[in-house]
């Protein structure tokens, strides 16, 4: 049973980010980027498929820029056995549903029984390519999945819900699983991993060998356009206590006292 | 008419959910900005039986409602739901659908906007349409940054939105239900309900605090987190934490305070290394009175907070902790 891992390379939550000059997105220029957060658990659910011996192969996919192929190579490393990059220029601003378009197009001949991704992306926090992709395959989606058990033709997943609560799902295979971060404990890769990755494949492929159109990405890219990035409004705003760590506590217990009557 | 809006309800054995009174009120003030007719407000109401359901809906904000009944409809499915709500948007062929940003309203809606090939602004904190020309604002990084999105020419636009981003509607309607069989069979549904439940709390209920002390991913470590247990015991109080600290095993899973785990409203709530993701604050920003402790001046949490510090956690927070003592 072949396994798919979608993944995403974004920039590290650490990274210096700024608005950039036309106030559309992010100045690009001083970021370093990883594998996305959400993702490093979408593959260890793979992996411990594979480690049971319930999936043959798992195969870890991005849609992205250059750049993209070191977190397919991170993904190698930490035990995935090959990688696809979907890469094109007229792919790098594009729209969520192009994205999910053109991981469809690249897996169609491919027969995965089971496609895992992460609930979301910690850059854009779209929260819509596994479920996009689901649709655009016509197969089922559970989201924001803290639990995956592999039954025979099916798999039964939990889902979280608000206020602690999970709701219980079977789906048919193949289908399409949203992790939740904290479903596992991801594994790092081993030096071993990191060398054994080198000989593994990255096949790379474009719009054209995958079969999508183009003048679709564009279109689709222009019904999905960011006009503004900017740093959120404060709200009311805290008041900023300033002095020695000393003095700031002294000054925190007075107003503890006064606001709250805790103390 | 046809719809301009349509706003898909939820409801759970009958009882709308709040959020749904919120995406209408969001839904007026949008038709009213586009100059688009009251009228062209409808509602998607599904489920086993929802006649009380849509009664009310129809009464609260939607000139029309549409209720779907199947047995099938009985509990969420994602292809169940995503073959009504797909059906009935090309039936009502409306400008923009209204999810509510909730775990069934991300669930589905990627799938609705796939199968119609539209775009999907997600998370939404607000909607307008100056104009008629919708524009949708939301996050993006975690919180870090807000996003202005547009639709340009597209036809259909969707949006999830989440909780808080609109007054509910204020008025009432006279609207009309509209019943429909959605031709669904439980039996050709690929993503079976099985049952909801409440996941395990070891006990501790965080909602009932007088006062919380939360630690985030800036403690950096499991054991770096005696210096908020000795902070939260000064206090009095509890110990709370943001999702990054649970996934990583700092603490089990029913300390978690946000919109993943549980909401809380203590008189006092000390945030430490928190930088205040929006999943966070939907938590806790019913406290009474907030202290912010974050070496990023930036930081959202501050956004919130009545109160303060950019600094070092390990420096104020061992600080803060002897001063309580003295003050005791």
């Amino acid at each position: 049973m072949k396994t798919l891992v979608l993944v995403k390379q974004v920039p590290n939550t650490d990274s210096p980010f700024r608005v950039n000059a036309a106030g559309t997105w992010v100045d690009e220029g001083n970021l370093t980027y990883g594998l996305n957060d959400y993702d490093r658990y979408a593959l260890e659910e793979a992996l411990r498929l594979k480690d049971k011996g319930a999936v043959t192969e798992v195969v870890a996919l991005s849609v992205g820029p250059e750049r993209a192929a070191t977190a397919l190579r991170t993904c190698l490393a930490t035990g995935a056995d090959r990688a696809i990059h979907v890469k094109d220029d007229r792919l790098a601003s594009a729209d969520p549903l192009s994205i999910a378009r053109a991981i469809a197009a690249a897996i169609k001949d491919e027969g995965f029984s089971l496609v895992f991704g992460g609930l979301q992306a910690d850059d854009d926090n779209h929260t819509q390519i596994p479920a996009l992709t689901a649709r655009l395959l016509g197969r089922p989606c559970a989201t924001a999945v803290l639990k995956a058990t592999l039954g025979d033709g099916v798999i039964r997943v939990e889902r979280e819900l608000e206020n602690q609560k999970v709701q219980v799902v079977e789906m048919t295979l193949p289908a399409v699983v949203a992790v939740q971060t904290g479903i596992n404990e991801p594994r790092y890769a081993s030096l071993k991993g990191i060398m054994a990755a080198k000989k593994k494949e990255i096949k790379t492929v474009g719009l054209q060998e995958i079969g999508l159109d183009p003048a679709q990405v564009t279109a689709s890219a222009a019904r999905f356009r960011t006009v503004r990035l900017a740093i959120p409004p404060k709200g009311k705003g805290a008041e900023i206590l300033k002095g020695s760590a000393d003095e700031v506590a002294k000054e925190l217990v007075k107003r503890i006292r006064e606001k709250t009557g805790v103390l | 008419m046809s719809a301009k809006i349509l706003v898909v309800a939820e409801q759970e054995a009958g009882a709308v959910r709040d959020i749904t009174w919120e995406l209408l009120g969001l839904a007026h003030k949008v038709a009213s900005e586009a100059g688009w007719e009251a009228g062209s407000v409808k509602s998607l109401v599904m489920g086993k039986n929802v006649d009380a359901a849509a009664a009310q809906i129809a009464g609260r904000g939607a000139a029309e409602v549409i209720a779907a009944e199947s047995p099938a409809l009985e509990n969420y499915s994602c292809d169940g739901c995503d073959r009504v709500i797909e059906a009935q948007a090309k039936a009502e062929a409306p400008a923009l659908i209204l999810f509510g940003h909730t775990p069934n309203g991300w669930d589905v809606a990627p799938q609705v906007a796939a199968g119609l090939g539209a775009p999907l602004a997600t998370e939404c904190s607000a909607v307008a349409a100056p104009g008629g020309k919708v524009r949708f604002t939301r996050k993006a990084f975690n919180g870090k940054f807000v996003q202005e999105l547009e639709v340009g020419d597209a036809p259909l636009a969707i949006a999830t939105v989440q909780r808080g981003a609109a007054a509910p509607f204020g008025g009432t309607t006279q609207g009309q239900v509209g019943k429909v069989d959605p031709g669904i069979d439980a039996k050709d549904l690929q993503a079976r309900f099985i049952e909801v439940r409440q996941g395990d709390s070891g006990g501790l209920d965080l909602s009932q605090a007088a006062v919380i002390v939360s630690g985030g991913r800036g403690l950096g470590a499991a054991e770096k987190f005696s210096i908020i247990r000795d902070l939260a015991q000064a206090l009095g109080g509890q110990v709370g934490a943001s999702r990054p600290v649970t996934d990583s095993g700092w603490l089990p899973h029913e300390h978690q305070i946000g919109s993943s785990g549980v909401t809380v409203s203590p008189k006092l709530y000390v945030a430490c290394g928190i930088s205040g993701a929006i999943q966070h604050l939907v938590g806790m920003r019913g406290s009474g009175y907030i202290v912010a402790i974050n070496k990023d001046p930036d930081a959202p949490i501050f956004g919130v907070a009545d109160v303060g510090i950019v600094g070092d956690l390990f420096e104020i927070v061992p600080a803060l902790t002897k001063a309580v003592q003295d003050a005791r």
